[in-house]
């Protein structure tokens, strides 16, 4: 009911003060016919968009990028797990030191047998357990890519595999649209773009793992390289601005030759940015998104398991089973 | 009529906000802070707009114009477009990071009911 009061006296603020803005016949403000006067003549671009981020107001998108980076980072320490881990989206490697120290006989039977005495036993136990298990056909193994998965059977739930039709449709869309991101970012109007560039990227990458799994792209997509390469895309923007503070006199200003308008390398310093914006944008928004999709345990022991050994924790604020206060 | 596409944007911001006062589901609240920020896009794009205006690109301007009226004045405004850009990469850190609080929290405290979560003093 206040939520509702609130709501509707904000609103009746805002349409008010809405209502007083310049309408669809005022003129341009002179900040915008400046930018589009100097556009071309000083910048050699025919895009006055990309000159207002790239060029004019470098300062201002330098200010999102590093706002982008710090979203990016809180992502990341904050679906962090404890274990170390090498892929975003592996179940057997989280938990695995711990696993394989309490453990050693999960390593795989071949080298559980070569120990001998208990491992042994435990090794056949374990060829019997999973013979077992892949004879009533309930829970297989997964294959090594969904490709594999024989037609016509449930696939296991690990992952779920997509049909033939989708596989093959992504396949074929995959590239076009990874060139068409990379388009965007070399050759729109004029050069420019790194921002939906990254984003096209990231659409990549996120059909690939929903088709394909993360078995596909795991090579590519885990934090090793994502990291730097996004840390570098960072350290390129700023020694552009640095380079400019040095020998044009003022940070991002135009300090590379500048080619003639609807050439690859128009716009001077803002093709540079932009490129740099790409690499740092599509890694960002791939490592938060995959940071999300991996977060699979929280940093406190789950209280409903009653094993004794994590309940002292005081972080845990959850009182009883009732929770109710 | 650009007037119309200002009072949607403001109604959107409302709902937005009446989503984020009213709800105590923390995944409910982050999809009104979407809202809010998908009406400062509207917002913002609409405001760029003038009557019979062009996109910004100053290669091949429509027929019977030429390149110098179009930067007196018969475009949208790259300022505003620009502008547009910046709200919807901070709207997507933002997003991101909220996401990523709530699923610790829903871990954390098994609930997503705001009202149960007394940790953070909200």
């Amino acid at each position: 009911m206040v939520g509702a009061v609130l709501s509707l006296g904000f609103l009746a603020v805002l349409v008010v003060a809405l209502l007083g803005l310049p309408g669809d016949r005022a003129p341009l403000p002179a900040v915008a016919r400046q930018a589009l006067e100097m556009s071309l003549p000083v910048w050699h671009s025919t895009e006055p968009v990309n000159v207002v981020v790239y060029g004019v107001r470098g300062f201002d998108t330098f200010g999102e990028t590093f706002l982008l980076l710090a979203a990016v980072v809180g992502v990341i320490l904050l679906a962090r797990t404890r274990e170390p881990r090498a892929g975003f989206v592996g179940e057997e490697e989280a938990a695995g030191p711990e696993q394989r120290a309490e453990d050693p006989g999960a390593e795989g039977h071949q080298e559980a047998t070569g120990q001998g005495g208990e491992g042994n036993e435990e090794g056949t136990a374990r060829t019997a357990e999973r013979a077992e298990q892949t004879g009533d056909g309930g829970r297989r193994e997964a294959p090594l890519t969904p490709d594999d998965e024989p037609l016509g059977t449930p696939a296991p739930e690990r992952a779920q595999g997509m049909s033939v039709v989708v596989r093959g449709g992504i396949r074929t869309a995959a590239p076009l649209l990874a060139v068409m991101g990379l388009y965007l970012v070399a050759w729109g109007y004029s050069p420019g773009g790194g921002f939906p560039g990254g984003a096209v990227l990231l659409g990549v990458v996120l059909l690939v793992y929903a088709a394909l799994g993360y078995g596909a792209i795991s090579r590519v997509i885990r934090p090793g390289l994502l990291e730097p390469l996004e840390l570098a895309g960072a350290l390129a923007i700023c020694a552009l601005g640095l380079v400019g503070l040095a020998v044009a006199g003022a940070f991002w200003a135009n300090w590379l030759p500048v080619a003639p308008a609807q050439t690859i390398r128009s716009g001077g310093i803002v093709q540079a940015f932009s490129v740099a914006e790409l690499v740092e944008v599509s890694t960002g928004l791939t490592l938060a998104v995959f940071g999300l999709l991996g977060m699979r345990h929280d940093w406190t022991p789950d209280p409903d398991d009653g094993d004794g050994d994590g309940n002292g924790n005081g972080d845990n604020h959850r009182g009883g089973s009732g929770g109710g206060r | 009529m650009i007037h119309v596409n200002y009072v949607a944007a403001a109604a959107l911001f409302c709902v937005g906000l009446y989503a984020v006062l009213t709800r105590r589901n923390l995944l409910r609240m982050v999809m009104g802070l979407s809202l809010m920020e998908s009406s400062t896009y509207l917002l913002l794009v609409s405001m760029a707009y003038r009557r019979g205006s062009t996109a910004p690109v100053l290669l091949d301007p429509p027929p019977g114009k030429t390149a110098s009226q179009l930067a007196a004045g018969n475009v949208a405004d790259p300022v505003l477009q620009n502008f547009c850009i910046t709200a919807v990469v901070i709207g997507v850190a933002v997003t991101a990071v909220f996401l990523a609080v709530v699923v610790r929290i829903a871990q954390h405290h098994r609930t997503l009911d705001a009202d149960e979560v007394r940790a953070m003093g909200g």
